[in-house]
Formats: structure tokens, C-alpha cells, sequence
């Protein structure tokens, strides 16, 4: 009777570590990536078209993202919102008794001697009013660099 | 006694798994980025500081260009553009950077000031048409006037 040779088994069985290191990789990368979008908090807004408009990567200074959305109780009045928060920009007692004021006066006193950027997203339908006061707000504060967010044309529609 | 072949048993082939999801975030990660890179621009200036004991003024009494923009129309849907208090361009942004333009070839110099002042009511679109107008004609000092 033939002999059925039986291979003698018990290699040891391990883990290929090289994907799974290069997987959690991806996902921390990815990851990264959702939570710097999380912090420019953009609102959803129309922005208005602009040809001129350059391309610059926001990341290499420091920034306060202001967005001023539609008021829909109005026709063309704006909610002035920064990280998702509404905030008043009313100056009618003053522009440095404003809750917008303050708050960039605190942000850039924090902020040391690095220099603050004001990046608007506003919606193209709002009246000047809201932007003016804006602007009136960081003037106070001492921010100097002011940067319109706008869409290209071919984007526009 | 005869000795049995047998046959080799299926072998089951199953593809790498881990190459393919790692392109499939490569691919994900990449068509995120695209769309926020390439849809929105920035138009840029600097704000008059008016803060500390150098405040810098905004252009009023100087010879600078002024782009002054009225609304107009049912709730200020439309604008009307006068240039230098003189020039009424109705509402041709067009307009607006070819007298700029104009000017420029005149031999004013990029730094020449120039003001935009738009009404209160008038929609941002049209502020952000005007500021258009004043970059792509090369001129590089451009304000807002604000409520003083």
C-alpha cells in the first residue's frame, strides 16, 4: 500500500504589517484633511463672479473666515457668521462696543504679532451695508489684510 | 491494489484587497481637494487701519479716481456707475474698465488711489464687478469708501 506522504504542517502564520501601516496612513491623511476644511467653516453662500480673482492657498497665512449668508427675513440683508456662529455686527453703539469687533480684537491679540487676514464669503446678493461694517470691524481691530472670496466665471452657472 | 491519482482540489484565487482600497482613498482624497482649488478665487486689498497711534486714512481729498456706485432699480437689483463725479456709464462694467484702462494709458501710475463708493443698498456683486475692473487695469491702490 502506497504511502500517502502527509507534508508536516505548523509554519507559522503571520500578519503582513506593510498594507495595513500604509492604510493607516491613508486614513490619517484623509482625516487631516476633513478637519482642516471643518476649521474654515465655510457657509453655503453665492459668491460673486470675479475674473481677477487669483488663486492663493489660504493656509499659508493665518486667517479668520467671515461669512455674511442671506438674511431670508430680507431682500438683500446678510447674517454675518464666523465658525458657524451668528454674530452681530451692529455699530450703531459704536464700532469697538460691536460683539464683531471685540471678537477680532480678541482674535489678533491672541494671534501675538502674526499677521490676520480677513478672508469674506459673502453672498453676491447682499446689500454693502454688511460688508461696510464688516470692513468698519476689522479697521478697529487693526486687521489689515482683507481677501474677497469669488467664483469664476465658467463656474458660475 | 491500484493506486488512486487524485485529482488537485480547486485553488481558490482571491485578488489583493489592500492595493485597491488604498487607490480608492488616493482617488478620494484627490477629488476632494480638486473642487476647492480650482471654483474660488481671491480678490485682495488692505484695510485702512484705524487703530493705534498711526492710523492709516482712507483716500478722501487727494487726487485719486473715484468709482461711485448708486442701486437702482426695483430693491436695488441693478447700478448705476458715475466715474470721477462726472462720467455716468450707466451700468456697463464694461465701461468702467475700458475708461480705466484709459486712464491707465495716460500714464497714470498702478499706485494711483482709487476709490470705490458704492450706496449702502447696493448688492456686493456689483462692488466686487467694480474692484474686477479696477485689477484687471492694473492698478493696485484700490480702497472702499466706508460710513465715517
Amino acid at each position: 500500500m502506497a504511502r500517502v506522504a502527509k507534508s508536516r504542517g505548523g509554519g507559522d502564520v503571520g500578519f503582513n504589517m506593510t498594507p495595513m501601516i500604509d492604510i493607516i496612513f491613508n486614513l490619517l491623511i484623509f482625516f487631516m484633511l476633513i478637519s482642516q476644511f471643518e476649521q474654515l467653516k465655510i457657509e453655503p453662500v453665492t459668491l460673486p463672479v470675479s475674473r481677477a480673482a487669483e488663486a492663493k492657498d489660504p493656509r499659508e497665512y493665518v486667517n479668520i473666515v467671515i461669512n455674511i449668508v442671506k438674511d431670508p427675513s430680507s431682500s438683500y440683508g446678510g447674517i454675518v457668521k464666523i465658525m458657524s456662529e451668528v454674530v452681530s455686527s451692529d455699530i450703531s453703539r459704536g464700532i469697538e462696543n460691536s460683539e464683531l469687533a471685540q471678537l477680532l480684537i480678541r482674535k489678533k491679540e491672541t494671534k501675538g504679532k502674526r499677521e490676520l487676514n480677513v478672508i469674506l464669503r459673502a453672498d453676491e446678493d447682499i446689500a454693502y451695508e454688511d460688508v461696510a461694517r464688516v470692513m468698519l470691524c476689522a479697521g478697529r481691530a487693526g486687521i489689515e489684510g482683507w481677501w474677497i472670496t469669488t467664483t469664476k466665471p465658467d463656474k458660475a452657472l | 491494489m491500484r493506486a488512486t491519482s487524485r485529482k488537485p482540489g480547486k485553488v481558490k484565487i482571491q485578488p489583493p484587497m489592500t492595493p485597491m482600497i488604498d487607490v480608492i482613498f488616493q482617488l478620494l482624497i484627490f477629488f476632494m481637494l480638486m473642487p476647492t482649488q480650482t471654483s474660488e478665487g481671491y480678490l485682495t486689498t488692505n484695510l485702512p487701519r484705524n487703530e493705534g497711534p498711526n492710523p492709516k486714512p482712507q483716500i478722501i481729498d487727494r487726487d485719486r479716481i473715484k468709482i461711485e456706485l448708486v442701486e437702482e432699480g426695483a430693491e436695488n437689483q441693478s447700478v448705476t456707475i458715475v466715474l470721477n463725479d462726472t462720467l455716468v456709464l450707466g451700468s456697463s462694467f464694461d465701461g468702467l474698465e475700458a475708461a480705466l484702462k484709459g486712464y491707465r494709458a495716460q500714464g497714470l501710475p498702478p499706485d494711483y488711489p482709487v476709490l470705490i463708493a458704492p450706496g449702502m443698498a447696493v448688492r456686493h456683486k456689483w462692488v466686487v464687478r467694480a474692484f474686477d475692473a479696477a485689477v484687471l487695469s492694473r492698478f493696485t491702490n484700490i480702497q472702499f469708501a466706508v460710513p465715517g
